[in-house]
């Protein structure tokens, strides 16, 4: 009877996965084509809106929540990178400050922060009496051995230069030093930062995982992998157990814990898949998880049947979509040019046809999640426009035919959008566009070379809650990093270079007022992509999870897209 | 003999060194393992540490020499991503992928030889008729195919232990292995049953089994005791060269069934340019090829005369 059931079952997925495959060459039928130039325009649209914000209940001791991730490269604070690496990392450690969902800084073992009047030091005030999971105190102490741990040559972390500006830092990484000259922890209440040069928003970077206290067992990762492996921190949660690689992690609450609330969950069990999304999202259908992530196939269909269960979560998070442009090599080095191309751009189309709605067109470069600094229509040439982007294209000299290269990573989900997009420049500009699709290195190296040209696939996400962190890196003269006829070295591979907008980051670094900073960017943000289009915003990174509402209340993405487990707790 | 041997082994160590050449170079080609973190490139002064840190600041044929003499002393290295011993990463994916490839193999060689006998036995019946077909499909679908449909239909059913399910959860090793040796032996089983059909079909037509049922033997005695034997050498070379195959880690099939065996951490390792570990691997996979077929050579060379000479 029961072998009976399986053949059954068996009988109907091939059936089923018969259609599926014929399905796939039905989409790819229609894939191309579609777009019939700027007559009759689909209605515009916003995607789908972001599921409203949770108000965190009390909740209770309890229960276990159960998710799935992929194999982090590290869970110790020393080399945690990334999304996965810092989600058990920030469970395991908490550091001077952290940050709510919106990137709002909260209190972490710090207190209260100041700075001196030129931002050129910082004094940290640390909650006395915390302690990690083995029972020894929390100090300033703990706080500069951590950082030294990251710091240090030998240690080689691929994250340290979050550290960088911290005076001694490069002569540890230069192997010259073996103390971070800078930070003074002779108060064990009491840590006190020097840096090199002004930051106001260095509080911020501190939310960082590498910059975690660490007790004085945690020794040199490269030799003590017994702690790199199970780490022994200051979190709200604890290891249980070792990290069995490629199979699990364990985490235990921490009754103990003194930098916040102690979470309500007992345990959580992170489950590493193979494949990703699409196990999690497999997982979470027959029940083995509490949360998960969708491949984008499924985001339609998954919304439908979870978004009236309340178990759907959507959020624009703290990244972009956007085009890289050479913005030094012709054809895309005027600004008329680059205008033109971004004003053929239909974002809302392509994300009706192609994603379905689960991208949100993007109006900006600095993403909304930043609420205060987010300008809702600074970048007036994201708006598809075909009457003017034909008469800029004329000015800057893109006629019919005018060649343009684009390239995207391959075996990335890119493709379709990437035809869709060359076939709207194509059919809206009359552009000549070949396009290429490489491995990610490849792209990564092809963008630094000091010869690239025309548009490359980019994606950017914050690594602290600041829209500098978005200005800085991709569109300062510094984060070029090179001559004109080298390879780049920084993030601004696109080569966009503009005094003003540089003196105008450099004038918010060094100014401790909140409101003015925001105004400040607000104002470089204009320039650069108001004025300058010096990247070509796409989409923004909106993010769905689904989320086991039935037995859980509390559950919410955190600022790094993860679920916020010292929130989370039982019905 | 013993220069035979001797000749051999020169020859074995000879495709080894030029595999790993190729492969070092490949690697080398494939670009660079530092340069970026996800979407952000990685600072020049820390790609500088960590070059420094795996030996990458090294011109390339000290690189190779001193990966060549690592491998006779049997360090393999650390991983560039997670910096464990690669030979610990090894041994515990092997162990899994042995079992797996053993079990497939058990089960390919099992329906195979039966479908293949009873096929032979009554050509051009209904039975030999289904197993032509049901050959035909099992060799024209892909393997992965195969596999995602097990996984959507019979995981997660009966003995079949779900995918994905929580690591806490244990299976123990023969329920795991199940579907993932049932999807790689599908195809094998096919290729077997034809194999084993086809050198049946030509021993019962020889003479000695005509000698062996005139003298009376029982139907059953002579298939079972004198056709058998004689038929099934061509399948016992196949199943050799599939083991090989299969030790060297079904990529596909354990990554669709999260199975942590070789060639699943060769998947990883290839998405990550983690180097140590596809050099590993891939060395593993030539070594093992390497000797079991000069074991077979010199097997062949012991029961025949003629090869040693040529």
């Amino acid at each position: 009877m029961r072998n009976k059931a399986v053949w059954l079952r068996a009988a109907a997925g091939l059936s089923v996965a018969a259609l599926v495959l014929s399905a796939c060459s039905q989409k790819e039928n229609t894939g191309t084509g579609g777009n019939e130039g700027g007559e009759e325009q689909a209605k515009p649209s916003s995607g789908w809106e972001e599921t409203p914000d949770i108000e965190i209940q009390e909740g209770k001791q309890g229960g276990t929540f159960r998710l799935g991730i992929t194999e982090p490269t590290a869970i110790d604070p020393y080399n945690a990178q990334e999304s996965e690496g810092i989600l058990v990392s920030q469970q395991l450690f908490t550091g001077l400050i952290k940050v709510d969902p919106d990137g709002e800084p909260l209190p972490g073992v710090a207190d209260k922060w100041e700075n001196n009047e030129d931002c050129t030091e910082w004094t940290f005030d640390l909650k006395t009496g915390t302690k990690f999971h083995n029972g020894e105190e929390v100090n300033a102490e703990a706080f500069k051995r951590g950082w030294e741990r990251v710091a240090a040559k030998k240690s080689a972390s691929e994250v340290a230069y979050h550290l960088a500006g911290i005076e001694g830092f490069d002569q540890m990484q230069a192997g010259t030093a073996k103390a971070l000259s800078g930070v003074d922890a002779s108060d064990p209440a009491k840590l006190v930062v020097k840096l090199t040069e002004p930051n106001c928003e260095f509080f911020l970077r501190t939310n960082h995982p590498v910059y975690s206290p660490v007790p004085t067992t945690a020794g040199d990762p490269a030799t003590n992998t017994a702690f790199v492996e199970s780490p022994i921190g200051n979190g709200p949660f604890m290891m249980d157990g070792k990290w069995e690689h490629d199979r699990g992690i364990k985490l235990k609450r921490f009754d103990d814990y003194g930098a916040g609330d102690p979470a309500y969950l007992d345990t959580v069990e992170i489950t590493i898949t193979a494949n990703g999304n699409q196990d999690e999202y497999a997982g979470f259908e027959n029940g083995t998880f509490d949360w998960a992530r969708m491949p984008v196939p499924v985001l339609s269909q998954a919304r439908s049947t979870y978004l009236d269960q309340d178990k759907w979560i959507t959020r624009n998070t703290n990244g972009m979509n956007y085009l890289l442009v050479m913005v030094t090599k012709k054809p895309t080095d005027s600004v008329e040019a680059r205008k033109a191309i971004s004003m053929a751009i239909n974002r809302d189309e392509i994300i009706n046809s192609i994603f379905q709605g689960s991208q949100t067109p993007a109006t900006s470069f600095v993403p909304p999640v930043f609420e205060d600094a987010f300008q809702a229509d600074v970048c007036d040439a994201c708006e598809f426009n075909l009457d003017e982007a034909k008469k800029l294209a004329e000015e800057a000299g893109l006629t019919e035919g005018t060649a343009l290269t684009m390239q995207f990573n391959v075996d990335a989900g890119h493709d379709e959008w990437m035809a869709a997009v060359k076939d709207q420049l194509e059919t809206n500009l009359g552009l000549k566009i070949s396009m290429t699709s490489v491995p990610f290195p490849d792209l990564l190296d092809n963008e630094r070379q000091p010869d690239a040209a025309g548009l490359y696939r980019s994606a950017w996400g914050a690594d602290y809650p600041t829209p500098e962190n978005f200005l800085t890196p991709l569109l300062s003269t510094t984060a070029i990093g090179a001559g004109p006829t080298e390879p780049a070295t920084g993030d601004n591979k696109g080569r966009y270079s503009n005094t003003k907008f540089d003196d105008l980051l450099a004038e918010a670094k060094s100014n401790p007022d909140e409101a003015e900073r925001t105004r400040l960017y607000q104002e470089a943000e204009k320039i650069a992509i108001g004025d300058d289009l010096a990247l070509i915003p796409l989409w923004n990174r909106t993010q769905h999870r689904l989320v086991n509402s039935e037995k859980f209340i509390n559950a919410r993405m955190d600022f790094n897209e993860n679920p916020d487990l010292s929130v989370i707790s039982v019905k | 003999m013993g220069k035979f041997v001797i000749r051999r082994l020169a020859q074995a160590i000879m495709v080894v060194i030029a595999a790993t050449l190729l492969l070092f170079i490949g690697l080398f080609v494939l670009g660079d393992p530092f340069a970026s973190t996800g979407d952000k490139v990685v600072p020049p002064e820390t790609q500088e540490i960590l070059r420094e840190k795996f030996g990458l600041d090294q011109s390339l044929p000290m690189q190779y020499l001193t990966y060549l003499g690592n491998l006779f002393t049997g360090d393999l290295g650390i991983d560039f991503n997670q910096r464990r011993e690669v030979s610990s990463m090894i041994g515990d994916a092997l162990p899994a992928t042995a079992r797996l490839a053993l079990v497939a193999i058990i089960i390919d060689v099992f329906i195979g030889v039966v479908a293949g006998i009873v096929a032979a036995i009554f050509r051009y019946s209904f039975w030999d008729v289904l197993v032509t077909i049901l050959t035909t499909l099992a060799i024209g679908i892909p393997t992965f195919v195969i596999g995602i449909w097990l996984r959507q239909t019979v995981s997660g059913v009966w003995i079949f232990p779900g995918v994905p399910r929580s690591f806490t959860e244990v299976v123990p090793w023969y329920q795991e292995v199940l579907l993932p040796a049932f999807t790689l032996a599908i195809v094998d089983a096919a290729f077997i049953a034809r194999l084993m059909r086809g050198s049946m079909l030509e021993v019962l037509r020889t003479d000695y089994i005509r000698t062996a049922r005139a003298k009376g033997l029982g139907e059953r005695t002579v298939i079972l005791k004198h056709a058998f034997r004689n038929s099934i050498i061509p399948v016992v070379t196949y199943v050799g060269i599939s083991i090989g195959i299969l030790m060297g880690g079904a990529l596909i099939t354990e990554t669709l069934f999260q199975y942590n065996g070789v060639g699943f951490l060769l998947v990883k390792s290839i998405g990550q340019n983690n180097n140590p570990v596809i050099m590993a691997i891939v060395t593993f996979a030539v070594l093992i090829y390497v000797l079991l077929s000069m074991v077979v050579d010199i097997l062949y060379a012991y029961l025949d005369p003629r090869i040693r000479l040529s």
